[in-house]
């Protein structure tokens, strides 16, 4: 990257971003850019992954009235970019500022001192952590110390159950600030699907019998994290990663099978000693069929998947606000699963 | 527990249903099997907001697993014919766009139609054989959601052929019975009171629910948020600070070929009596001791007990009527309301009132709430303005300079959010000041858009939630409220010959008047 101004150079860039207020202020739109209600500070240390990232914190900063401080650590030219832009919609028009650094060669404290200078104060300030390491890394404690909400994907990356241990200890470490993991959110449809199974009275009874879990995933974060919720609903103690125990004293085995695409669920199947409760995705990836089979069989039924799109995932998350208490709960879950 | 004796815990919160995995699940599935029974079918509320609204619950996940709809109209047509007019409505209005494979095909499986009058108890014993089809068939447990989308004249006949066949609530014998009923409820107060005898010897007033899709809206519903959720206006929410209170529902469409309703109706039991009511109940209420329900509505009903009676000789001095003559609208010719379809050319409803109203408790002596809404006016805009007193002591500003009244302003639509009117010290070596505004807007300040009140309200509804639904002592207050004025309009013409206002105008001269003679103005449209 390479801008007109350098990343060393602070005042530089503040200089841009008044330029770029004004001119926006003076075109066509003519409008007063001082609304953003976010910081929004994103790290990438991947170069596989920068375009990716890149293009949804764009997007997401463009539609939420914003500073995106844009940390690109893969780029080591020290150049800084700043941009203005705003987006009409029926009856408001979104501010967002945007500033991309390339800061491949900045150590913690600088980034700390620079993203404390481009900061917007008083206002929420998201950081959305895209590198594999997370409380081992020393910008990461750094850059962490100056957010209210704290995003990440724990999936996909190869290094899952690693992340979710970090999450947990990340729990116990930063009280005060929110976390939201990307695949958490994801699990919602699967959550609410393995739920119906059991809204029914007649069926209800059959969560306190259920003897085997087996989920098949592209990627070991959402085995985990629903065994996790599973665990931590039902107060089942992981005994060992296969095995929980429940509050009665009856052995769960759980089986993880690596299947499909990364980042999604195939298939969840829980099973008491004489039913079976199945629900898998079709092969268009559209539609879940959930089927009940054994004594209290039901006809099979169709759920539509709502894929949700990861800049979607990230909206909800801003908005969201604090910690999910159930995420809390089966992180912890699965947490003890990974012991 | 923390310092602020709040406690911080990682227990799980407790389940709402028998299913522990339900707990503080972040989708918001109506768990609940049900049939919806939409009454008026055919109508154009079914086929514009209705029936688009329960597909778009669809798509979003949110109707329960099992779940049934039945259309029950006048017109003959067979299952498949409807559910083709379902297609067609959801293609045309749905705002998640056409109905598409393989949820449609999920979907029509659910639908059916019942054909028939109001009055034939054979049809209502036909919907009650499809109802009992669907418990069988599709598993909706006995749950049924009536939805009475009609002309408010069949509502009574409805529901006491329910009964006759057996379809109360306490005739199931298993699940839930539930009707919403459109506004508005009667068309006095007598005529409310009537329909609530009959409504309620069949359903307890927990299984009613009256629909005012403008507590479906997000900016209605942010009127509880910005007034409790924040520290900063409740200190300043009362007669010591506030000058006076607008709320304005204007609208620049017609009658939209409703002339025939509008005829017996006119804008004070159209408009005011409802929406209004409701804006002016949520503005000015207590803090409710919780966010329940019934907490909401019992401070709705106790503020809408304090609105001063108006004298019958006091109705000319606080009211101003109107109706609209031919004029133009975003610069298009528009006929005047006389010359609207299906409207006596003689007609004298009227198409405008506003109203003062007093509210007699502590916080609000003496503080007037105007309250405006028209139909062809200038511009749509639904808002309700917080006028605060003026300065004690004008310290600043050179000679000439006019120091303007501090406004809150909530807007409901078009524009969704708030504004602060405060002034400023114009830059310059002069001390002059000038008027400012600060400007919230929901599109800007979260860039969501949100779905449109009915999804929201059906959903509710179907889960049992009626926090956003008029109980039946607030529609009475409301009717109660607005009687002398109805009684007054009904029987004398109006002062000044109708139509006493152009299409697209800012609505007529007296309205205006009633506040110049209190030295106010209505804020601009």
């Amino acid at each position: 990257m390479s801008g007109p101004v350098s990343v060393t150079h602070l005042d530089g860039i503040l200089a841009e971003l008044q330029r770029a207020r004004v001119a926006l202020s003076s075109g066509e739109i003519g409008i007063a850019p001082s609304v953003a209600t976010l910081n929004f500070i994103v790290f990438i240390d991947d170069p596989a992954r920068r375009d990716w990232v890149r293009e949804r914190a764009l997007l997401v900063a463009e539609k939420h009235p914003s500073r995106l401080i844009l940390l690109d650590a893969c780029d080591a030219s020290g150049g800084a970019n700043v941009r203005i832009s705003a987006r009409q919609t029926t009856g408001s028009t979104v501010v967002s500022e945007r500033v991309e650094l390339a800061v491949g060669g900045l150590d913690a404290e600088a980034l700390t001192s620079l993203t404390q200078e481009l900061s917007v104060h008083d206002i929420p300030t998201v950081l959305w952590w895209t590198a594999t390491k997370l409380l081992e890394s020393r910008r990461f404690c750094a850059l962490i110390a100056q957010a209210n909400h704290f995003l990440v994907d724990s999936s996909g990356a190869d290094r899952d159950e690693a992340v979710l241990r970090e999450l947990a200890q990340f729990l116990q470490r930063y009280d005060g600030i929110s976390l939201h993991d990307l695949a958490w959110m994801r699990l919602a449809p699967w959550q609410d699907m393995i739920a119906q199974f059991f809204d029914e009275p007649a069926l209800s009874d059959e969560l306190r019998a259920i003897t085997s879990l087996e989920i098949a995933s592209g990627s070991a974060a959402e085995a985990l994290y629903l065994a996790g919720w599973l665990a931590s609903a039902l107060s089942w103690r992981a005994e060992s990663p296969y095995s929980f125990r429940t509050n009665i004293g009856r052995h769960v085995t759980f089986t993880r099978a690596h299947e499909g695409e990364r980042r999604r669920v195939v298939r969840v199947t829980l099973a008491t000693d004489v039913s079976r409760f199945v629900a898998e995705l079709s092969a268009d990836d559209h539609v879940v069929g959930l089927s009940v089979e054994g004594p209290k069989a039901r006809a099979p039924w169709f759920v539509p998947l709502q894929n949700v799109e990861n800049t979607t995932l990230i909206e909800r998350a801003i908005l969201a606000g604090a910690t999910d208490e159930i995420f809390k709960t089966a992180l912890q879950a699965t947490r003890d699963l990974l012991t | 527990m923390s310092d602020h004796g709040l406690t911080t815990t990682l227990e799980r919160p407790a389940p709402t249903k028998a299913n522990p995995l339900r707990a503080g699940l972040a989708t918001d599935r109506i768990t609940d099997p049900c049939t919806i029974v939409f009454f008026g079918a055919s109508g154009d509320l079914a086929k514009r907001m209705l029936l688009p609204a329960m597909y778009n619950l669809r798509v979003s996940d949110v109707l329960p697993t099992n779940f049934g709809i039945i259309g029950f109209s006048r017109s003959e047509r067979s299952n498949d014919d409807y559910r083709a007019d379902v297609k067609r409505a959801i293609d045309e209005f749905s705002r998640t766009g056409e109905a598409r494979d393989p949820l449609w095909s999920d979907f029509a499986k659910r639908v059916s139609y019942i054909s028939g009058s109001f009055d034939d108890v054979e049809a209502f014993k036909r919907l009650k054989t499809q109802l009992e089809e669907n418990d069988e068939q599709l598993g909706t447990a006995g749950n049924r959601l009536y939805y009475l989308s009609t002309p408010p004249t069949v509502f009574a006949t409805i529901v006491q052929q329910l009964q006759a066949v057996g379809l109360g609530p306490k005739d199931v014998g298993r699940g839930w019975s539930r009707v919403v009923v459109e506004k508005p409820f009667g068309t006095d107060l007598e005529s409310a009171r009537e329909l609530q005898a009959v409504v309620s010897r069949v359903f307890d007033e927990g299984s009613v629910y009256r629909i005012d899709h403008y507590l479906g809206k997000e900016p209605v519903q942010d009127i509880m948020a910005l007034r409790f959720a924040n520290v900063i206006f409740e200190p300043i929410w009362n007669r010591r600070y506030i000058d006076s209170v607008q709320i304005t529902a204007a609208e620049t469409l017609g009658v939209e070929g409703r002339g025939g309703y509008y005829e017996s109706a006119g804008a004070l039991r159209d408009m005011i009596q409802n929406h209004v009511m409701n804006l002016l109940a949520l503005v000015s209420m207590e803090p409710p001791v919780s966010a329940s329900a019934d907490s909401i509505r019992d401070e709705k009903f106790k503020v809408l007990s304090a609105l001063r009676p108006i004298p019958p000789d006091a109705v000319d001095k606080v009211t101003a009527r109107g109706q609209y003559g031919p004029g133009l609208i975003a610069g298009q010719p528009v006929v005047g309301y006389r010359e609207e379809p299906g409207v006596d050319p003689n007609s004298n409803t009227e198409t405008y009132a506003a109203v003062k109203f007093l509210i007699d408790n502590w916080r609000w002596a003496g503080v007037p709430f105007y309250v405006r809404s028209g139909k062809r006016l200038s511009r749509k805009n639904s808002e309700i303005a917080i006028r605060f007193l003026q300065l004690p002591h004008r310290l600043f500003g050179e000679t000439g300079d006019q120091i303007d009244h501090n406004t809150l302003v909530m807007k409901i639509q078009p524009e969704e959010g708030v504004s602060i009117r405060f002034n400023a010290k114009v830059p310059g070596p002069k001390m002059h000041i000038r008027s400012v505004s600060m400007d919230f807007n929901y599109g800007s300040g979260f860039g969501v858009t949100t779905a449109p009140a009915y999804e929201r309200l059906i959903a509710d509804a179907m889960r049992g939630d009626a926090t956003l639904f008029t109980r039946w002592d607030a529609v009475q207050r409301a009717w109660q409220a607005i009687s002398p004025i109805l009684d007054r309009w009904t029987s004398n013409p109006p002062i000044e010959e109708f139509p006493n206002y152009l299409a697209g105008s800012q609505g007529p001269l007296s309205a205006d008047s009633m506040l110049v003679a209190e030295g106010r103005s209505w804020r601009k449209l």
